[in-house]
């Protein structure tokens, strides 16, 4: 079992010779399975180069050439005329007036109302309540992290901008789990229902936010009803697939013992299925929210308002401690709704209320939160007052421009070596190799590493990027994921073994990793600049920075999981710690290892169109160009390629894995 | 993920939170049987102003804001969206008034009285605009002649780096603005290569950079801009614009078109009229005042609400006037 730890296009030397002292039997098969493995891909890497001396020899003959650009442009001329047709006919057509129009107007007035409500409750109120229920769900420290949270946002000035943002949240959060949590329950009971759905979610949680931004706000109207649209949209995958995988896991025994009693099957479900399945749910309902938090900072570019609308004003001044401070906001309030909705689905820190006094305690805290109200209405409270703030932002524009001026020189340089070296001629070979050699070398890969479907799958999606008219920019942009996604996890693994073997480090790097996840990556995006300059390499930093804590957490977990027994054996045997790591706790990780790699080059893809905002160009800047400039044809067609550079990664990524784990 | 076993004592479903939207939703419905795009619930007395995303209209935003809600008791909401969306937001009824607007003939064409009749031209803000390329002072200084065409094509290579190889980088901002640098490229048959800096944001931290270590830098960029405070920029000249000069956007023979910013109503706004209007349509003003605000939001790092408040407490004779006439007591 000497196979490295996988990286993307690993070179054919991670394959390496079998250790001769390796032991016989099954697993001897499997290494050699593996290492064969690793010589198919290496072939196929010599076919991408042979093709590319090819047509640079023969001088790019036209089969050798470009993408034939007939069906791109055709699609693109439909979609810009349905774009067209919509504008001129978005307050005539019938399918507008009584389709989509309900829709729009329903959800903007939806997300009105709440936020009125949440002004009407005043800040007192608000927090009084908010506390309270915290305390009550999921106990006292969860209750004071909200309160810190309350606390962050009133003394940075953010208030309001957070009742906004919060209103957007709690409208979209309660839509998804309307729709995701029955869908999920139907996919559960049947399998057919599940098979149906699961491209769909696929689609949409490779989908880019950005690029289904605007047929939402042609669709449904700028500002909130895109905004609680877009962000259903993105937040509702994990509802759906983790109710179902919930409702499927519920014990067959308490089934059969519900239906021995005669429940119909309506009764099956609620008295039996879902309150089994109910702490899983929670987590569904968990992982739906913080989606939808990451989602509406995004979804202040069409108008939503909030937090996201702080960052963004705070970057149009290039000013980096406005930016964070309004980031750090948005952290606190995803950490917040983390931890309560995390808390409920445990019910395990909920405090021990005896029953007779649970009403005078809810009595009490409503109470309490009424007085509240009434308090900040009669003293005229509208909004916290902005002489109560105080403003971080200064000190940490100081310590940005320090560690630019210390770094910069290095970084710049590491930039330059990084784009000549690896960056330019990647992209110029992928560019230049005749693009069906790209994707009958697409489907091979596919083939090696996951077999027949993989193959299919991977060798469509690529032609699909030809079709779509963006040959060359997804060549490009795919090489640049492919970088990033190496980075991310050569430095993933790294860390992540490093974490595993000291539990100071672990401690250490969780909350940084915590941040890091959630921090908006707008916010990072001015600082890669900085120290990067303008173009592809602060795109790949910011990649890196943004996939990295999955990697590094699933690598540390994973190694962290391997059978005690095992390690204790390779101590006894005398294993060195090097040993131990090569020999039995990588290879016994492998599944964590494949899904970290997996989860890196995912969510590298995912940074694909914030990259462009600092200067990636390709697909990524498509996408928002076609957003900004109404260009609805050029912004979808880059959209759905970025989709389709995702089923070619993810297929070949997670076919090994399903094989194997 | 919890791990034991789902045993414990099952617990009710969340119909709490359902009910509430089933009311709200419902509530919302019954509100609005009309099912226009303009038919959202929403607080006849406020006026909702697009927000672009520059500086120099933030300014003239925040000012029109404070005076609408200080001297005629109007809400106000700034909705942060680009150039073209607002447009479109302001034909789907969800903003009232665009207030500092660069060309546009196309849109006009599609929304105006002659398309879909939903918007309207509000005459002029006062305010000059310039779009163009600017390179810093200090490369005029050692290269002279470089801010002009000959001069960016016999020096192109100056400009290159990592990202352009051979040829000359030109760094381009925003995505959402107007631009023609391709076809200015193309018929001046400079070796330039664009690259976008995909965000203003962007644009402005790598120019900086550059500056401060006094490198090559060729960019797009426009005035009013409050980087020109603090950076000594100089406009690169091409021949002056003539009508129909940049008809093909792949060959341009001629600088950008100086531009009369202007304001663009909602027609429905417009039509209402009542003293918001009347403020909105009267209000004019000059690049040097539109200035002062926005450096004080830029270079202050001032909230714009508290500059616009400075500015107003300053100038009241240059905004009297453009109040309704009933209300300038």
């Amino acid at each position: 079992m000497a196979v490295g730890s996988a990286s993307a296009p690993a070179p054919p030397a991670a394959a390496g010779p079998p250790a001769p002292s390796a032991p016989p039997g099954p697993a001897d098969r499997a290494r050699r399975r593996a290492a064969n493995r690793w010589v198919l891909a290496a072939a196929l890497l010599l076919v991408l180069g042979a093709g590319f001396a090819a047509a640079r020899i023969l001088d790019t003959p036209a089969w050798l050439g470009a993408f034939p650009a007939a069906t791109g442009e055709w699609l693109t001329a439909r979609l810009d005329s349905a774009y067209a047709w919509i504008v001129a006919n978005r307050n005539t057509s019938p399918l507008f007036l009584y389709g989509f129009n309900y829709v729009s107007v329903g959800l903007g007035s939806a997300v009105v109302l709440v936020n009125q409500a949440l002004t009407l409750l005043t800040w007192p109120g608000v927090v009084v309540l908010g506390v309270f229920a915290a305390w009550r769900a999921a106990g006292w420290r969860v209750a004071l992290l909200v309160l810190a949270a309350f606390a962050s946002f009133a003394l940075t000035g953010l208030w309001n901008e957070a009742m906004t943002t919060l209103a957007l949240i709690i409208t979209s959060v309660l839509i998804a789990l309307a729709v995701g949590v029955p869908l999920g329950v139907l996919a559960g009971l049947r399998p057919a229902v599940d098979r149906a759905l699961r491209p769909v979610l696929d689609f949409l949680q490779i989908m880019p936010a950005f690029a289904y931004l605007m047929p939402m706000l042609l669709l449904f109207g700028i500002g909130n009803p895109a905004a609680a649209v877009a962000t259903v949209l993105y937040a509702v995958p994990p509802a759906v697939r983790i109710t179902a995988l919930a409702v499927r896991g519920v014990d067959p025994g308490a089934v059969e013992a519900g239906t021995s009693l005669g429940s119909t099957p309506w009764q099956l479900l609620t008295r039996v299925r879902l309150p089994m399945a109910w702490r899983t749910i929670m987590l569904g309902v968990n992982q739906t929210i913080m989606l939808a938090v990451s989602m509406v900072v995004i979804a202040s570019v069409i108008g939503a308002g909030g937090l996201g609308d702080a960052i963004y004003q705070a970057l149009s001044k290039v000013n980096v401690g406005q930016a964070t401070e309004a980031g750090a906001a948005i952290v606190l309030m995803a950490i917040a709704l983390d931890r309560v909705t995390g808390a409920a689905g445990e019910g395990g820190r909920t405090p021990a209320v005896p029953a007779r006094w649970r009403t005078p305690v809810l009595a009490g805290g409503l109470a309490a939160g009424a007085a509240a109200v009434a308090a900040g209405h009669l003293a005229g409270v509208r909004g916290w007052p902005p002489d109560w703030s105080v403003s971080v932002a200064q000190p940490l524009n100081s310590v940005q421009a320090a560690a630019q001026s210390a770094l910069g020189g290095a970084t710049g340089a590491l930039g330059d070596l990084l784009l000549r070296g690896v960056l330019n001629p990647l992209s110029a070979l992928l560019t230049g190799i005749p693009w069906w050699l790209v994707v009958l070398v697409a489907a091979g890969f596919g083939f090696v590493f996951a077999g027949a479907r993989a193959a299919l799958t991977g060798g469509l999606a690529v032609l699909a990027t030809g079709l779509l008219g963006v040959w060359d920019n997804a060549m490009d942009t795919l090489s640049q994921v492919l970088v990033a996604a190496a980075v991310t996890v050569a430095l993933g693994v790294a860390l992540g073994v490093l974490a595993a073997r000291r539990d100071l480090l672990a401690a250490l790097l969780r909350p940084v990793l915590d941040t890091m996840q959630t921090l908006p990556p707008f916010v990072y995006l001015i600082p890669a600049v900085a120290l990067f300059g303008v173009g592809r390499v602060p795109a790949l930093a910011a990649a890196v920075v943004f996939a990295l804590p999955p990697v590094v957490r699933l690598v540390n977990d994973g190694i962290r999981g391997v059978d005690p027994g095992a390690v204790e054996a390779a101590v006894a045997q005398g294993s060195t710690p090097r040993q131990l790591l090569t020999k039995v706790q990588l290879p016994l990780a492998r599944p964590a290892l494949l899904l970290a790699v997996n989860q890196g080059i995912m969510m590298v893809l995912a940074m694909v169109v914030m990259g462009a905002l600092v200067g990636a160009g390709s697909l990524g800047y498509d996408v928002v160009f076609g957003l900004k400039q109404n260009q609805l044809g050029l912004g979808l067609t880059s959209g759905v390629a970025i989709v389709c550079l995702g089923l070619l990664l993810d297929r070949v990524t997670q076919g090994q894995r399903t094989a194997h784990a | 993920m919890p791990d034991t076993p789902a045993a414990r004592t099952p617990r009710s479903l969340p119909a709490l939170p359902l009910r509430v939207l089933a009311v709200l939703l419902a509530a919302a419905l019954l509100s609005s049987c009309a099912v226009r795009t303009t038919s959202m619930l929403r607080d006849p007395n406020t006026v909702r102003i697009a927000l672009n995303g520059w500086v120099g209209y933030e300014a003239s935003a925040a000012v029109l804001a404070y005076l609408l809600e200080h001297e005629l008791d109007y809400q106000t909401q700034l909705v942060r969206i680009d150039e073209q969306p607002a447009w479109q937001a302001m034909d789907q009824g969800a903003v009232d008034v665009i207030v500092e607007n660069w060309g546009h003939d196309d849109l006009m064409e599609l929304y105006g009285p002659g398309g879909n009749g939903t918007v309207v031209d509000g005459g002029p803000t006062g305010n000059k605009g310039t779009l163009g390329w600017y390179v810093p002072r200090y490369l005029v200084e050692e290269y002279p002649g470089i801010d002009t065409v000959e001069g960016v094509r016999e020096h192109a290579e100056i400009f290159a780096t990592a990202e352009t190889g051979d040829k000359g980088q030109f760094l381009a901002g925003d995505p959402g603005f107007v631009t023609q640098d391709q076809g200015m490229i193309n018929h001046f048959g400079l070796d330039l290569e664009i690259v976008y800096a995909g965000s203003e944001a962007a644009q402005i931290t790598e120019v900086r950079e550059r500056y401060a270590d006094r490198e090559p830098v060729l960019f797009y960029f426009y005035e009013p801009q409050w980087l020109f405070e603090e950076l000594d920029l100089v406009h690169v000249e091409f021949p002056p614009y003539r009508e129909g000069c940049d008809s093909d956007l792949a060959d341009v023979a001629c600088d950008y078109p100086a531009y009369d910013l202007n304001k663009i109503f909602r027609a429905g706004f417009a039509e209402d009229g009542g003293p918001a209007y009347e403020l909105l349509d009267n209000w004019r003003w000059t690049n040097a005042d539109q200035n002062a605000v926005a450096r004080m939001i830029a270079d202050e790092g001032m909230d714009p609400d508290d500059a616009a408040q400075r500015w107003v407490r300053a100038n009241p004779d240059t905004w009297r006037p453009w109040l309704p006439e009933g209300e300038r007591g």
